[in-house]
């Protein structure tokens, strides 16, 4: 349980980082982002696997508990699990309510639509971080403990046997050892698409992005349906942090091209912060989803 | 350092660096100005000031600029300074900031000429007509004049941050390393560089490691290393291909899994790398230790040092205030036996390697009175404590030494603290020869 406060402590702090570090002076710093998702990510990882009842993973029943088990299915898609094809893996996200749209993560609840937008405006700014967070954890192959996961990196560091040949990777990340012992590992290269190719709409140069305005589309959901927030509770509760934390995982390569975006999207995550209060508050009051609350306050801040 | 004006964070000193020969010792700090320290003779009239360090001169190196494309203020702090060995009277370093690196040359000017024939003392020309005889112009002292002027700029390299330079064994080369990249330069030419490292990945969400640090081997002009923040280090060989992608040697520890917590990485990142002056080893900085590393052993480092194990207990402490993301250099003594790097409460740590004995040391105003002896210091993480310890909860996270430096071979040092330059030297050893 304490496990879990510090797990979600550290993330509001990670989360607070990755957004001042968009005000700093000089620019984003790509290793300190980098750092700091990898901690989020981390931090994430115990909070989700830490098997307490009465917290907000006891909601919509069988999804969450989902989570540590099936890395194929439930609403941490988004994060190192194995990569089914790109709309699909949204289409399980567990919003019976919304039905698939292109780009189905954008078009989620329209609380979680509002604090992705959120997020990821502020989350716009710590690119490689969470990419990067996020490409560690794929590295890691599936995410079934907070271990697992790391174990498996740790363990694929080359071996000193391997490390002298020529033709060792090199530079690479470790990921492509993991990649290369794990038959069943997910290759590299994958969950990640399905949110970059939703978020973001800044993806590599030469992905076509399903939306290319992102940014504003959340906006839009959350204007036409601020009403469903109330609806959406049940979903939100997972599919908050889930869509949050795909985020997270989301290509942020717009970070280097940023300067024509960077106002408006500041903007827009400024305005669009009372919205997601308000939801939040409402999801406040209720006591199960009571612990969604330094979620909702933690996403304010942005 | 002396200034008269009130302490600013634009003060505050941002890297160190002695010459080839320990004769000049330049500073570099946020505000983009480099100050150079000049070792003064050691004369028999003045014993007291034999062997101190006086500015020399001063300049402002970069200024702040704003890339309009990306709507970025490029900072003027400098990063690294890097000396040339020199090769004429004139001495030439590297300085540069997160995007430019420039060259400056320093001259001295001690002598003018006096007696023109068509000019007078204050250059106006003279009427021909009072010109009645010729003499031959002839160059008096004057007093010294230490002339700095920007002799290259190697400009638009890097699209991340620059981290590091190195000055190539061969003088004619350097490289300068960001975040992704390493690019090698010719001194004498700006417009071109040659990118001999490139981690970045085709796509941005999958990286995973960033390069912190990176330097030439001091002796072999084709061998360079390069740091990374998952504490590893890469040997590159520049003869095996043009893109030293693949390394020639991996040197990397296995984690210890009993250490293992959520930051984990962050303390495993390599700070600073640092060839020794023979070129056998390497010295690199993570954040709780400081590492040996023998070039012919990838496995695991041959020495591993502790310089603050007691904060392992505080890392989120530390990552809540931003500390853990210090980034602290190391620094070998000429001969390559004592090891040094800083910590925290302008603590600085020596380790001896050949009797295994350390020390710390604080770079404060009452430590540097002049011929005061530095008195050790220790933090106490409970059980007995003595009577000048520190403990681990009363240490000033604010006050830290993260730029060191020591004399090539000499044994002086050069501590850097927020807007002070603290300058210690042996003065026991110095006095046997």
């Amino acid at each position: 349980m304490e496990f879990k406060l510090e797990a979600h402590r550290i993330v509001s702090i990670s989360l607070g980082k990755i957004y001042n570090s968009r005000v700093q002076r000089g620019g984003i710093k790509l290793h300190k982002n980098l750092l700091v998702s990898l901690v989020l990510r981390s931090a994430r990882q115990v909070y989700l696997s830490d098997p307490c009842p009465g917290l907000y993973l006891a909601g919509p029943p069988g999804a969450p508990l989902q989570l540590p088990a099936e890395p194929a299915a439930g609403p941490s898609a988004g994060w190192g699990e194995p990569p089914p094809p790109p709309a699909a893996g949204l289409e399980t996200e567990p919003q019976p309510a919304h039905p698939a749209a292109p780009g189905a993560l954008r078009a989620g609840d329209a609380e979680p639509a509002t604090t992705v937008a959120c997020a990821r405006d502020t989350l716009q700014s710590g690119e490689a971080a969470a990419a990067a967070g996020g490409a560690g954890d794929q590295a890691g192959g599936s995410d079934a403990f907070p271990e697992g996961p790391r174990e498996t990196r740790r363990d694929c560091r080359c071996p000193p046997g391997v490390e002298g040949q020529p033709g060792a990777p090199g530079a690479a990340p470790h990921g492509d050892c993991c990649a290369e012992d794990e038959p069943p590992a997910p290759p590299p290269i994958g969950p990640r698409k399905r949110p970059a190719a939703g978020a973001g709409g800044c993806g590599p140069a030469g992905r076509p992005a399903p939306g290319s305005t992102p940014v504003k589309k959340p906006r839009r959901d959350s204007e036409e349906r601020p009403g469903r927030a109330e609806e959406g509770e049940e979903e939100m509760e997972t599919g908050n942090v889930a869509n949050l934390i795909s985020i997270f995982g989301s290509s942020f390569s717009g970070l280097l091209r940023k300067s024509p975006r960077g106002g408006g999207e500041e903007a827009e995550g400024e305005e669009r912060g009372p919205e997601a209060a308000e939801p939040g508050q409402i999801c406040c009051d209720t006591a199960v989803l009571r612990d969604m609350s330094p979620w909702s306050t933690a996403i304010e801040a942005f | 350092m002396p200034s008269h004006r009130v302490p600013s964070e634009a003060d505050v000193i941002s890297t160190v660096e002695f010459n080839h020969t320990g004769e000049l010792l330049a500073t570099g700090d946020k505000g983009g100005r480099v100050v150079i320290f000049q070792r003064e003779p050691e004369s028999k009239n003045a014993p007291h000031s034999q062997g101190e360090y006086d500015v020399y001169s001063t300049f402002q190196s970069h200024e702040p600029e704003f890339d309009y494309l990306k709507s970025l203020e490029i900072e003027e702090k400098i990063n690294k300074i890097k000396w040339l060995p020199q090769q004429n009277a004139a001495h030439s370093l590297l300085s540069t900031n997160d995007k430019t690196i420039k060259l400056w040359k320093i001259t001295e000017r001690d002598k003018r000429p006096e007696g023109y024939n068509l000019k007078d003392e204050e250059g106006k020309l003279k009427d021909l007509s009072t010109v009645t005889s010729l003499q031959v112009p002839v160059l008096k002292p004057m007093d010294l004049m230490v002339e700095v002027s920007p002799r290259r700029v190697f400009a638009n390299g890097h699209t991340y941050h620059i981290n590091s330079i190195s000055v190539n064994s061969d003088c004619e080369t350097y490289m300068s390393a960001d975040d992704l990249r390493i690019n090698l330069w010719h001194l004498a030419i700006t417009d071109r560089s040659f990118n001999i490292v490139d981690i970045k990945p085709a796509n941005m969400e999958d990286l995973t490691e960033v390069i912190t640090a990176s330097e030439f081997h001091p002796h072999h002009c084709n061998l360079f290393v390069y740091s990374s923040s998952k504490g590893s280090l890469r040997l590159c060989d520049m003869r095996a291909a043009a893109l030293c992608d693949k390394h020639s040697k991996l040197f990397e520890e296995p984690e210890d899994p009993s250490n293992r917590s959520f930051f984990s990485e962050i303390i495993s990142s390599v700070s600073d790398v640092k060839f020794s002056h023979s070129g056998r080893y390497m010295l690199t900085r993570d954040y709780l230790t400081v590492k040996v590393w023998d070039l012919n052993m990838e496995a695991r480092p041959i020495e591993t040092y502790q310089v603050h194990d007691y904060l392992r207990s505080k890392l989120c402490s530390l990552y809540e205030n931003d500390c853990i993301f210090d980034k602290f250099e190391c620094a070998w003594n000429g001969s390559d036996s004592v090891i040094m790097t800083g910590a925290y409460n302008n603590f600085f740590r020596m380790f001896d390697r050949n009797t295994k004995r350390d020390v710390t040391l604080e770079a404060s105003r009452e430590s540097s009175k002049p011929r005061a002896v530095l008195k050790p210091r220790r933090v106490c993480v409970g059980g007995k404590r003595r009577r000048d310890d520190i403990s681990v909860d009363s240490l000033d996270f604010t006050r830290k030494i993260l730029h060191t430096a020591w004399h090539p071979a000499e044994n002086i040092i050069a501590v850097a603290a927020a807007n002070n330059l603290y300058i210690f030297q042996d003065k026991v050893n110095s006095e046997t020869h």
